[in-house]
Formats: structure tokens, C-alpha cells, sequence
């Protein structure tokens, strides 16, 4: 088991970082590519969720990101101080609905739970703490 | 990332090129308003080099076809790859636009 951490303020330029935090990671846990690119997508909606509603527009805060690499999953704990928001709770888009149709807004959160197999919220210390664990499969013998 | 924009008879073609994530999208989404202005036309948006997409860069492809068609032009997404592809099926955008790759 082995992890690494990922710190940075609530800054939307900051996204890009969680590509290489992503790459580090896939290099670590022989993923492979699509795998990676998934990750680092629902990676990028669930930070882009705490930059957005978690601290007041225009306030510092610090997003943090711990991933924990096992050889059956992976882990990837993100919190902050900013404001109670559980992005389980949040409204779901519905991808069925035709073009005319569809809200422009909803997707992040519901490309979090397809990527991920499990997303669980709880409030802690005065936290934000979103745990996402991906199942891998054991067979590279 | 980057958005080459050409025009060639009654169609407008957008290349994206690059990574388009949540602070590129924002960026993008600037870039888009010719296409957003000739939605009564054919618009193709070539995705050959497109490597990643998030929803904010979903949220531009979506904001382009409802535009066409509400101004009753088309829209192509062309030459997706299978990471982008992949996102698209997640998201039911494949359903959304007509996708020709090749």
C-alpha cells in the first residue's frame, strides 16, 4: 500500500495538477491508459465541486486530495473546510433526455458515480470529506 | 488547448486540439461564439486531437447543439477517440450528435 497527497487552493486554474498526480499514480498501480484518463476525470469534477460551491467566490481555501493505492483498489479521499455540501446529495443529470432537453449543468457529480464504485460523504471536524474508491482487477499474473 | 475555427462553403469546422478541462472550457468557451453565430449552418467539430474532456468541455459541445438547433443547422462530431468515445456513451451524448469517424 502506498499513497500520496495532493494539496492546492481552490483555484480553478489548479486543475491541470491532478493530471500528473493522476499519471504518478497510473505509473504506480500499472493502469492503463483509459483507466487513468477516467480517474483523472472524476477526479477533476469532484475538485471542480469543492472550487465551485464548497468555498464563497473570491475566498482562499485549501482542497486536499490523499490516494491511497492498494493492489485490489484505489482510494481517493478529498477534503476541505469550506461550507457543508455533499455532492451525493446533489441533483442527478439525466442523460436520456434529448438535446432540446437537457439542463447544461448536473453532469459532474454523475460522471463521479459511473467512474467510481463506491462515493461516500461525511462531514468531520469541521470537513468536507468525499471518499471514492475504484475496484481493480487482480489479474496481471 | 486550442480551437481552429475554418469555414469552406456552407461549412464550419472546429478543431480541438489539446485538453479541454475545466479552466480550458472556461477559455473555450469564447472561442465557440463564430460557431454559436453560424448555427443555421453545417458545423463539424473535429475531435482528432481532442485527448480528454470533462463536463465543462461536455457543457460547450451541448451549448453548440442546442444553438444548431434552435437555428436549424447540424452539427458533426468527427473523429473521436475511444477515451472521448467512452465518455460520450458514460453521458448519452453519443445519442445527442451524429458521430462519423474515419
Amino acid at each position: 500500500m502506498t499513497e500520496r497527497h495532493l494539496i492546492f487552493h481552490n483555484d480553478i486554474q489548479q486543475i491541470p495538477q491532478l493530471a500528473c498526480f493522476v499519471e504518478a499514480i497510473a505509473e504506480e498501480a500499472s493502469l492503463d491508459q483509459s483507466l487513468a484518463m477516467s480517474l483523472n476525470l472524476a477526479l477533476e469534477e469532484a475538485v471542480t465541486n469543492v472550487i465551485m460551491y464548497a468555498y464563497p467566490a473570491g475566498s482562499d481555501g485549501l482542497v486536499s486530495i490523499e490516494a491511497v493505492i492498494r493492489d485490489d483498489a484505489l482510494e481517493f479521499i478529498l477534503s476541505d473546510s469550506g461550507i457543508p455540501f455533499d455532492p451525493t446529495e446533489a441533483r442527478e443529470a439525466d442523460v436520456t433526455l434529448a438535446a432540446e432537453d437537457r439542463p447544461i449543468g448536473g453532469l459532474g457529480i454523475f460522471l463521479v458515480r459511473n467512474i467510481m464504485d463506491e462515493v461516500t460523504y461525511r462531514r468531520e471536524d469541521g470537513k468536507n470529506i468525499l471518499t471514492m474508491r475504484k475496484h481493480l482487477k487482480q489479474n496481471n499474473n | 488547448m486550442e480551437v481552429k475555427i475554418s469555414e469552406q462553403g456552407g461549412t464550419m469546422t472546429a478543431a480541438f486540439v489539446g485538453r479541454l478541462d475545466t479552466p480550458a472550457s472556461l477559455e473555450v468557451s469564447r472561442d465557440i461564439q463564430p460557431l454559436l453565430d453560424n448555427a443555421n449552418k453545417t458545423l463539424v467539430l473535429d475531435c482528432k486531437e481532442l485527448s480528454y474532456i470533462s463536463s465543462s468541455g461536455l457543457r460547450i459541445f451541448l451549448t453548440i447543439r442546442k444553438a444548431a438547433a434552435a437555428k436549424g443547422g447540424k452539427v458533426i462530431v468527427k473523429d473521436i477517440t475511444d477515451d472521448i468515445r467512452q465518455v460520450f456513451m458514460m453521458t448519452g451524448f453519443l445519442n445527442l450528435f451524429e458521430v462519423r469517424n474515419g
